[in-house]
């Protein structure tokens, strides 16, 4: 543990490829495949003193195995623990899926930049997430909760594959009690399902935005952000007022093994949070 | 409230009416009628006879196609002030491609296909009119439709079908 | 002969013949050195304990996918260029550790903490590019919120001997990325090779430390304009160019979706071998095995290059499936990219990526391809 800025971080300066001990105290089960697994440090000097922003990952390691990038998913002012929704997808999110509550986990961060609040205060909202891409946004719904006259209108457009994939159904009610706005959309669904079947950016058609005032942030699936990206402009929202969270590959968190680059950018050290106009001349380059 | 009146008043409701001449407005309110459903209702099956163009009052209807083997897949819900039956005020399409079914208790106003076709032959700019806003609401299925074919929440672990 | 007071910023002459001593006085002082040798027809860079293991009377022709080393006889030491190796191996080497764990009774993971090998390196014989390329690396290595350990143990105290160099190697361009044929600072000691002497330039404290006790001769006018001839010589002989390496950002970058892309994808066959002979390239991927009975486990570092498939894999697929997207990325990362990231180019015109490409690719050319089908 190492003080930068007057704050401790999981970051060694000297060896910041080591990881820093968590123990897992509780696990949430997500959706099929995906778990929150609540984290704390075993150091209770790191576990007080770590801080992150919302939109920041961690890098979670598994000795023996390796490590994975996840975005932080908890409440940035919970000091006591610190949650990671994770997806089983290959061999360490999978072994993370078979663990229990006691195992031990290997944390380093917090990485990347954030989703600037801070910016939007008296701003509306509007929240595209899609699948898995919802829980970098979800410290931000918690952020809002605390804080909900800081902000204007405040809406979700959250889909997934299908109303088994949803997540964090138990706490939709939480939010809307907070005068957030939910619309949910499945891409397929059963007779079970009374919601809406279609895409997140169809859901841009039933909902006003006012071009001077809002800020639109989205995270999901490259092809679903394209799409956002598109109704959001078609809405003329400025660039500069759009933010995305990438996803690449990442083995350090540094800027380092440059595995994460896309245009001049590392996505895990000039994002993963990127303000539209910056991604803007890359965005629609294949293959890049 | 008599059934015209709420007739008119629901029409009023729907955007696009909007700006309708009032020409125009009085011709589509003599072939409209208001349809309620309940939960679980069907409102047509796949290969009916096309009938009626819909546009969603209030509720939540499914579309919904049936698959050999796999039962009703429900592929698109329509919300309120979202066209049901696009298919019926075009010349090809003779028999529903899909069954709508109504998932919340719903209320719909219901335009005459056939009367709506024969109002559009004869009047080119009502025609316009009401083909340029069914060209947006297939031009909104299609990208829907193709971002669903791209699976884009496709988990790869899974090789198949779940 | 009075005795010498060479100081810092000083250039002094050196008989050819004590050559030798300046390599035992370095190992005498505790240094690992490190020098190029000839070894299965190439220079490699290999422990040095003897000024004669260099390639004396060697000379190297290389062009687009062709390297020889020929041996005519002549007194000089450092006629033959660089090979395929580089330096960058000695401070980030192509496979090294990052983790040693053992469980302990508790089951918990405990790091094994392993004793650095701290002997000071001497890297005897660095060409200007190659010093630039160290420079290079040393912005991506060491930055202000962290340090690489591996980096940083060995780079802190390293020395470095750079040579001049008279003879461009064929495929290099040095000249027009400003990084030689004469060394910039950030030697210890430089060295520019004349008949009968070495003219040597002392460039810090430890290089003036080196030089104590040397059998050193005052430089004559005649020996500095000698060396300042060879040098002028040899930039006037450069094999290869690149105008205006500042420009490239801009035109690479804007320029994504050119159709060059696809003719040297073509020929690009993605051996990654470009990346591994290039002095600067710095990518690397990360290694974890574990033994059988889960008890210990490690963690590697290891070269990797933006060619190898793998390297852009993202959750359902690859975000560069072929090698069209990867040359692309390699190229305006090196030439485009890398001067936001890192303050310069990424390029030292050293010339390995041309001489050993197998697909006699020259970046020089792309580049200058690019430009005609830009300006089009």
């Amino acid at each position: 543990m190492i003080l930068t800025t007057g704050k401790p971080h999981a970051i060694s300066p000297t060896e910041p490829m080591q990881p820093f001990w968590a123990e897992i105290t509780e696990i949430t089960r997500e959706a099929p495949g995906v778990s929150t697994y609540w984290l704390k440090f075993l150091d209770p000097n790191l576990q007080e003193g770590f801080h992150f922003k919302a939109g920041q990952f961690n890098m979670v390691s598994v000795p023996g195995l390796g490590e994975a990038a996840i975005s932080i998913s908890s409440d940035v002012e919970d000091a006591h623990r610190i949650g990671h929704t994770i997806r089983a997808v290959g061999n360490v999110t999978s072994a993370i899926n078979q663990m229990d509550v006691g195992d031990i986990l290997g944390l380093r961060g917090p990485f990347g930049s954030w989703w600037p609040l801070e910016q939007w205060f008296g701003r509306d909202i509007v929240i595209a997430a899609g699948g898995i891409g919802l829980p970098p946004m979800r410290p931000i719904l918690y952020y809002i909760s605390h804080h909900r006259h800081d902000f204007g209108k405040v809406i979700v457009l959250y889909g997934a594959r299908t109303q088994n994939d949803l997540q964090f159904t138990r706490e939709y009610k939480s939010w809307q009690d907070q005068d957030i706005e939910l619309q949910v959309t499945v891409d397929r669904g059963d007779d079970s399902w009374q919601g809406r079947v279609g895409v997140v950016p169809i859901l841009f058609y039933n909902t006003r935005v006012d071009p001077h005032n809002t800020v639109i942030l989205t995270c999901g699936p490259e092809i679903m952000i394209r799409f956002v990206i598109f109704e959001a402009l078609a809405r003329r929202v400025p660039p500069e007022r759009i933010f995305v969270s990438l996803e690449r590959n990442m083995k350090c968190g540094l800027g380092s093994c440059g595995h994460c680059q896309v245009g001049p950018f590392f996505v895990c050290k000039d994002g993963p949070v990127f303000s539209f106009d910056k991604l803007q001349p890359y965005v629609n380059v294949e293959e890049l | 409230m008599t059934s015209q009146q709420e007739l008119i008043k629901a029409l009023q409701a729907i955007p696009w009416f909007h700006v309708m001449t009032a020409d125009h407005f009085n011709k589509i309110v003599s072939i409209a009628r208001i349809f309620k459903f309940e939960p679980g209702q069907v409102i047509f099956h796949e290969g009916d006879k096309e009938d009626y163009l819909y546009v969603v009052l209030e509720g939540r209807v499914a579309i919904e196609i049936s698959v050999p083997g796999r039962g009703r897949i429900r592929i698109l819900t329509a919300d309120a002030m979202d066209e049901v039956g696009w298919s019926s005020v075009t010349p090809v399409v003779r028999q529903r491609t899909a069954g709508a079914r109504a998932v919340l208790p719903s209320r719909l106003v219901a335009f005459d296909a056939n009367e709506l076709s024969k109002m559009c032959d004869e009047d080119h700019d009502f025609g316009y009119f009401v083909m340029r806003r069914l060209a947006n609401v297939v031009a909104g299925r299609l990208l829907t439709t193709r971002l669903q074919l791209l699976d884009m929440f496709a988990n790869p672990v899974e090789q198949k079908e779940d | 002969m009075a005795a010498i007071y060479a100081s810092v910023g000083s250039t002094v002459a050196l008989p050819k013949s004590a050559l030798d001593q300046l390599v035992s006085k370095l190992i005498q002082m505790g240094y690992r050195v490190f020098g190029p040798q000839v070894q299965d027809g190439a220079i490699v860079y290999k422990t040095l304990t003897d000024a004669r293991d260099l390639p004396k009377g060697y000379i190297s022709q290389q062009d687009s996918a062709k390297y020889r080393l020929v041996y005519t006889g002549h007194p000089r030491y450092f006629d033959a260029t660089p090979g395929a190796q580089s330096w960058k191996q000695f401070f980030f080497p192509p496979q090294s550790e990052l983790a040693d764990y053992t469980r302990d009774a508790n089951g918990h993971w405990q790091m094994a903490e392993h004793a650095t090998d701290l002997t000071p390196l001497a890297l005897f014989g660095v060409y200007p590019c190659d010093l630039a390329a160290i420079q290079i690396q040393d912005r991506i290595f060491l930055r202000e919120e962290w340090k690489d350990p591996i980096y940083w143990s060995r780079r802190q105290s390293a020395f470095i001997l750079a040579v001049n160099c008279l003879h461009p190697c064929g495929t290099g361009f040095c000249a027009s990325m400003g990084t030689g044929p004469k060394a910039n600072p950030g030697y210890d000691l430089s060295l520019t090779e004349l008949d009968d002497v070495f003219l040597v330039e002392l460039g810090s404290e430890a290089g003036r430390q080196v030089m104590e006790g040397m059998p050193i001769l005052p430089t004559s006018a005649f020996w500095l304009q000698a060396g300042q001839k060879s040098l002028e010589d040899a930039s006037t002989r450069m094999g290869r160019s690149l105008p205006r390496p500042q420009d490239l950002p801009e035109l690479l970058l804007n320029n994504l979706d050119a159709n060059q892309w696809e003719v040297v994808a073509r020929r690009c066959m993605s051996c990654t071998s470009c990346t591994q002979v290039c002095p600067t390239c710095f990518c690397w991927d990360t290694h974890d095995s574990a033994d059988l009975s889960g008890q210990k486990a490690r963690r590697d570092r290891l070269w990797d290059s933006c060619f190898n498939p793998d390297y852009s894999y993202i959750v359902g697929g690859n975000s560069r499936p072929n090698t069209r997207s990867r040359y692309r990325q390699w190229l305006t990362h090196k030439f485009g990219s890398w001067y936001a990231q890192f303050g310069s180019s990424g390029c030292v015109g050293c010339g390995r990526c041309i001489t050993w490409c197998p697909a006699t690719i020259d970046v020089t050319e792309e580049i200058k391809a690019i430009r005609e089908e830009v300006q089009a």
